[in-house]
């Protein structure tokens, strides 16, 4: 791992690594983009974005509506044109290529797919248009067919077929001519729940076996969550930040990331140098710069009965309660907090509505943000 | 009253008036021309209610050697308006197809201004229309002029009276109908696909052929239909833009009935008009209809 690929905000000087001897997947270097809005003034959709695949990975970009994800996606297939910055695919820039050049293929978000043509010349086009010959066509259709769960589909017309099916043709139109890199554009988003959970696993599957870069976007924090190596937060055409899964859920560096990912308990708390206390005095133990932060609680953290090692504890009025079979949903009400929700284990007795009780959080699962909540 | 019954009277309440319509005044006069096709001219006008089939043999080849030999005349000019109306439809075409283009990917506004502009001929008489553009073509007209005054040519062009001079004219005054069936086509094309044609390797010429020309093929097959027909039958535009020399289909039938005054072979030219017509929707439904089931 080079020392970049744990920089927070995933800014990496250009021109450090020597990009010949280890070419990344793909690498994008201070992209700036720009549009103008039909009012007349100018919307940054990309404000300096770095990103760095170190090796095949699952990369997601994980954001709001509006916050660049897509735009960063069609500079890399080429569809934006970038007003600044560089994208590298296996080490070479791309940056000025048109789009039907670029070893890269997408997955879109509706498919795309051509409705006047057969599910086998969908999935044959990139090489039809690239003059393979015949036998090589159909040979690599049925192989793409088989690789998602379509096997003997290739005479069928796109009408005929289900929103999941469209989903796999336009996954095998895309793989089918072998590309480095393959662009997701949220293609679960139209499948029902079911189905976009089984696709999830698969696709991870599927990019593990194919060994190539997947760079997935979505405003679906689970789906982020689920099948990614690495997720990249973005909001307001900056990554806010970008890491594993579990590290951006537990650790998350700022409150945008802490608050997009998962549900959470946001408290400020003041810092003296060595320790942090909270608004009603308790305190615990935080060697970091005096001055005001913000304690991250996540629900699950929380629970009913004391730990072994002392933590913070917060007493309440119960305000409502949800059962969802694995798990209660508490919305606590306390005085100097306001509402904080946990999720606590079933098996043990909880106490209805309009009752007092007491959580407790370990010390282990306290997490300081160096922001201050609104 | 049961519901079957009272599904019955609404279907009659709505179709009936058209229906009835359509057969008195459409199918009615139509079917007294078939019957007209196969009499004997009057001798003033009218028919004689004797049986003949030889209107149709002096079109197609079975003439009354009693009075004169046979003249392939009616056939070339039926073969000439198969032409005319060919290229009219090409020319239309060729026009209308980056027109509609370009109209769709206007903002909304401007689109809509733009479609009614399209239509907007149909507002003012085809004959004013028609003889504007005789002022254009004529020797001593802009176009000459223009021509002459910028030194391209010594002597007027002949324009007027032309092959050229109907195609053009066709041409502009078919143009609404060539476009709103290709509009209506190329309004509807996916921009994604487009996208997903290139991102998969093709060029813009690549990805016309394999995918924007298929997909408004239903566009283009509709426009050229309901361009051809009427093209084909037309004769105001050869008459006022063709004059003698340039005769169709149309101008001989209205001449068989306004001044020959010979109504059964007016008749039998116009019966054949429509079945070549129809031969030619009949092919177009097939077509389209595998075009579906592929």
């Amino acid at each position: 791992m080079t020392p970049f690929d744990t920089h927070p905000a995933g800014v990496f000087p250009a021109g450090l690594q020597d990009r010949k001897i280890m070419p990344s997947p793909l690498e994008i270097i201070g992209a700036r983009k720009a549009f103008r809005t039909p009012e007349g003034g100018t919307m940054t959709a990309l404000d300096g974005i770095s990103l760095r695949l170190a090796s095949a990975e699952f990369v997601t970009l994980l954001g709001p509506s509006g916050c660049g994800k897509t735009t960063l996606l069609r500079t890399i297939s080429g569809f934006e044109t970038l007003d600044a910055g560089d994208v590298l695919i296996d080490g070479t820039a791309v940056t000025q290529m048109p789009a039907h050049r670029r070893p890269v293929n997408t997955v879109f978000q509706r498919y795309a797919l051509f409705g006047h043509m057969s599910v086998a010349r969908n999935v044959g086009y990139a090489l039809e248009i690239a003059g393979r010959d015949k036998r090589e066509i159909r040979m690599r259709v049925g192989e793409m067919l088989e690789l998602v769960g379509l096997t003997g589909m290739e005479k069928r017309s796109i009408a005929q077929l289900s929103g999941g099916q469209q989903q796999r043709v336009a996954l095998a139109r895309a793989l089918a001519g072998k590309p480095k890199l393959l662009l997701l554009d949220e293609p679960l988003s139209a499948l029902d729940k079911n189905l976009r959970q089984k696709m999830q696993q698969e696709l991870k599957a599927l990019q593990r076996e194919l060994g190539i870069g997947f760079i997935f976007v979505t405003h679906d924090q689970e789906e982020a969550l689920t099948m990614s190596d690495r997720i990249a937060v973005l909001a307001h055409g900056r990554i806010q930040q970008i890491g594993a899964p579990a590290e951006l859920y537990q650790t998350p560096a700022n409150l945008f990331t802490a608050d997009f990912l998962g549900e959470s308990n946001l408290l400020p708390v003041t810092l003296d140098g060595s320790a942090a206390q909270l608004a009603d005095g308790q305190g615990f133990a935080a060697v970091r710069p005096a001055g005001k932060a913000t304690l991250l609680l996540r629900p699950e953290v929380l629970s009913a009965t004391a730990p072994e090692r002392p933590g913070l504890s917060f007493t309440g009025v119960i305000r409502e309660t949800y059962y969802t079979g694995t798990d209660h949903q508490v919305s606590l009400e306390t005085g100097t907090f306001g509402t904080i929700r946990a999720l606590l284990r079933t098996g043990n007795a909880l106490p209805g509505i309009g009752s007092t009780l007491t959580l407790h959080a370990p010390a282990e699962g306290l997490h300081l943000i160096d922001e201050v909540a609104p | 009253m049961s519901l079957a019954r009272r599904k019955f009277l609404q279907l009659l309440g709505l179709l009936g008036a058209p229906t009835v319509f359509l057969l008195v005044f459409f199918f009615g006069p139509l079917l007294i021309m078939l019957v007209y096709s196969f009499l004997t001219p009057g001798l003033y006008g009218g028919v004689d209610w004797i049986f003949s089939h030889l209107n149709y043999g002096r079109i197609l080849g079975w003439a009354d050697t009693r009075y004169e030999k046979f003249d392939p005349v009616y056939i070339a000019i039926f073969l000439r308006s198969l032409r005319l109306a060919a290229l009219t439809v090409l020319a239309s075409l060729l026009v209308c197809y980056p027109a509609a283009f370009w109209i769709s990917r206007m903002r909304p506004g401007l689109r809509d201004f733009a479609i009614f502009l399209v239509t907007l001929p149909f507002f003012v008489s085809l004959i004013v229309r028609l003889f504007a553009w005789v002022l254009i073509l004529r020797p001593t007209g802009f176009l000459n002029q223009g021509l002459m005054g910028l030194g391209l040519t010594d002597a007027p062009i002949e324009f007027l009276y032309t092959d050229f001079a109907v195609i053009l004219g066709m041409t502009y005054v078919f143009i609404p109908f060539m476009f709103l069936p290709l509009y209506g086509s190329i309004e509807k094309l996916d921009m994604a696909q487009i996208e997903a044609s290139s991102d998969l390797g093709a060029t813009r010429l690549q990805t016309f052929r394999k995918v924007i020309l298929p997909a408004t093929m239903p566009g283009i097959v509709g426009g050229s239909v309901i361009t051809f027909i009427p093209a084909l039958g037309n004769f105001i535009v050869p008459s006022v833009l063709g004059g003698a020399k340039v005769l169709m289909i149309g101008n001989l039938i209205e001449q068989q009935f306004l001044s020959a005054r010979n109504w059964p072979f007016g008749s039998a030219l116009a019966m054949l008009v429509m079945t070549a017509v129809l031969v030619l929707l009949i092919a177009q439904f097939r077509l389209a209809g595998r075009e579906e089931r592929s």
